[in-house]
């Protein structure tokens, strides 16, 4: 699903000819006339399956507002040794994607998260990028995962 | 052979860029004199499969169109050199001040359905050019030899057609029964639990083996999917009505090759439109300390023009697996169906706004 089409096309010889079907076609979910851009605060992670949600705090029209953030699978993230401490509260990021289909709810896919300096939130030139992961100069070490078996 | 079980975290967060990818690869080869290897055995005296593993790959399933059969090393190279450079790229600063994406789409095709999906550092694609006794394949399917799934049946066709027909009696968005496996937290997406069990070309293409004398578990990452394998010739598939989610499988040891047999597939579960007579057959061998090599082989006269077989190496993993617990896709089915009810009631509302 998603990127997947355009990692194959664009990049390899080998093209591949197979549609994934994903969970969902994010087309089903997002509605591709109500573009957003939204900056603010995180105020709370949910590091679920099959889609980690991030809440931010952001000021639309004045009024302040909680908006939910769709991303990816943590299980992929938390391999790399990113889990939901690796994005702190408080850590503001800017956004853009697409509204849900339904403008009740307050909740857009997460088409670009970055910092606010435009670094990808968990990927930056110094380490992952990611806010105490332990994986950047300066911070403590943190221990490997145990051996799968 | 080195190692080709490099994961992205290993040269997205180590080693960034493809030098030092191959580098690593290098580092990995065995120094001075290698010890042999030695076929590791269960209690029971047969190979030991158990572990994690991952067959993430970037070889797709069918051969592009004018493609060899096997690609030279420099050209697995550029192609690999290219992935990297790829997630790089992707990975690369956004400008802070961009505008919100454009009104009516932003044009991208597939699942990411002109709204974009989410950004390059979710995914973990698979880098790797599949490689099989020392070949660099093109294509997973290696039986037709042109590599491509055999044509269909005309039954097939019309099976299809009379499928498409019935779904076509509901809205896509009607309820969450119309909604895919995988959307629903039911089933992993493509075949990746099987069987066959083929990479999903996206992420979490990972399996743990758990085996004992009497049965052979494989859990796929995607989406908590656990197969459980009984072990013996003296087993019987249940009767025709009987259909687990990913069929019946019954598997036995021939010398050192797991043999699995697997028939009763679930009817919306099915690989490839296949019919209620599918039969998969799949051999599972350790070729070396770090590989497995899977083939398969679909029968199903009623749906096939021939029968067809494949390849796929699985390459050890010394990442861990997590549970992929979600159910009816969490937010997202509610999304998906909300998000329609709402559009509607627009539709209903625009419908009626001229007359008044």
């Amino acid at each position: 699903m998603r990127i997947a089409f355009s990692l194959l096309a664009a990049s390899l010889v080998l093209a591949s000819t197979v549609p994934v079907a994903g969970h969902h076609a994010f087309g089903a979910e997002f509605d591709p006339n109500a573009p957003i851009k939204l900056q603010g605060k995180v105020v709370k992670l949910e590091w679920v399956n099959p889609h980690a949600w991030i809440h931010i705090a952001v000021v639309k029209d004045g009024k302040p507002e909680v908006w939910m953030v769709e991303g990816g699978t943590p299980n992929t993230l938390l391999r790399r040794g990113l889990t939901r401490d690796s994005l702190t509260v408080g850590t503001e990021l800017v956004v853009d994607g697409y509204q849900t289909k339904d403008h009740s709810l307050k909740r857009a896919n997460g088409r670009d998260v970055t910092f606010t300096d435009g670094r990808k939130m968990f990927m930056g030139s110094s380490g992952t990028g990611a806010p105490r992961d332990g994986r950047d100069p300066g911070e403590g070490k943190k221990p490997p995962p145990p051996p799968a078996r | 052979m080195p190692p080709r079980h490099l994961t992205f975290g290993t040269f997205g967060f180590a080693a960034l860029s493809a030098g030092l990818l191959f580098a690593n690869v290098a580092a990995q080869a065995p120094a001075g004199i290698a010890k042999p290897w030695t076929l590791p055995r269960t209690a029971d005296g047969h190979p030991d499969l158990q572990g994690n593993w991952t067959n993430a790959t970037v070889t797709p399933i069918e051969r592009p169109a004018g493609q060899p059969t096997v690609l030279s090393k420099d050209v697995v190279a550029r192609i690999e050199k290219g992935v990297v450079d790829r997630i790089e790229r992707l990975a690369a600063p956004s400008d802070p001040n961009r505008e919100a994406p454009p009104q009516g789409g932003d044009g991208s095709t597939g699942a990411a359905g002109n709204v974009g999906g989410y950004n390059n550092f979710w995914i973990d694609a698979g880098e790797r050019v599949a490689m099989v006794n020392g070949e660099y394949r093109t294509s997973l399917i290696v039986d037709p030899p042109d590599g491509r799934v055999p044509a269909l049946t005309p039954e097939a066709r019309e099976r299809q057609a009379a499928r498409v027909k019935r779904f076509q009696q509901f809205g896509e968005y009607d309820n969450p029964e119309n909604r895919p496996l995988a959307e629903r937290c039911i089933a992993s997406f493509g075949s990746n639990a099987g069987p066959p069990m083929l990479p999903n070309y996206f992420y979490n293409n990972n399996y743990t083996i758990v085996q004992t004398k009497d049965h052979v578990l494989v859990m796929t990452e995607m989406v908590h999917d656990a197969r459980v394998i009984r072990i013996g010739k003296h087993h019987q598939h249940p009767p025709a009505h009987v259909r687990p989610w990913w069929g019946d499988s019954i598997g036995w040891w021939e010398g050192d090759t797991l043999v699995v047999e697997t028939t009763n597939f679930h009817p919306q579960q099915i690989f490839r439109g296949a019919s209620d007579t599918l039969k998969v057959t799949e051999r599972l061998s350790r070729v070396d300390a770090d590989s497995l090599l899977y083939k398969f082989t679909i029968d199903d006269p009623a749906t096939f023009t021939r029968p067809w077989s494949g390849e796929v190496p699985f390459e050890a993993m010394t990442d861990l697996i997590y549970e992929y617990a979600c159910h009816e896709g969490n937010y997202a089915l509610s999304n998906v169906l909300s998000g329609e009810r709402s559009q509607e009631k627009a539709r209903a509302a625009a419908k009626k706004s001229p007359q008044q």
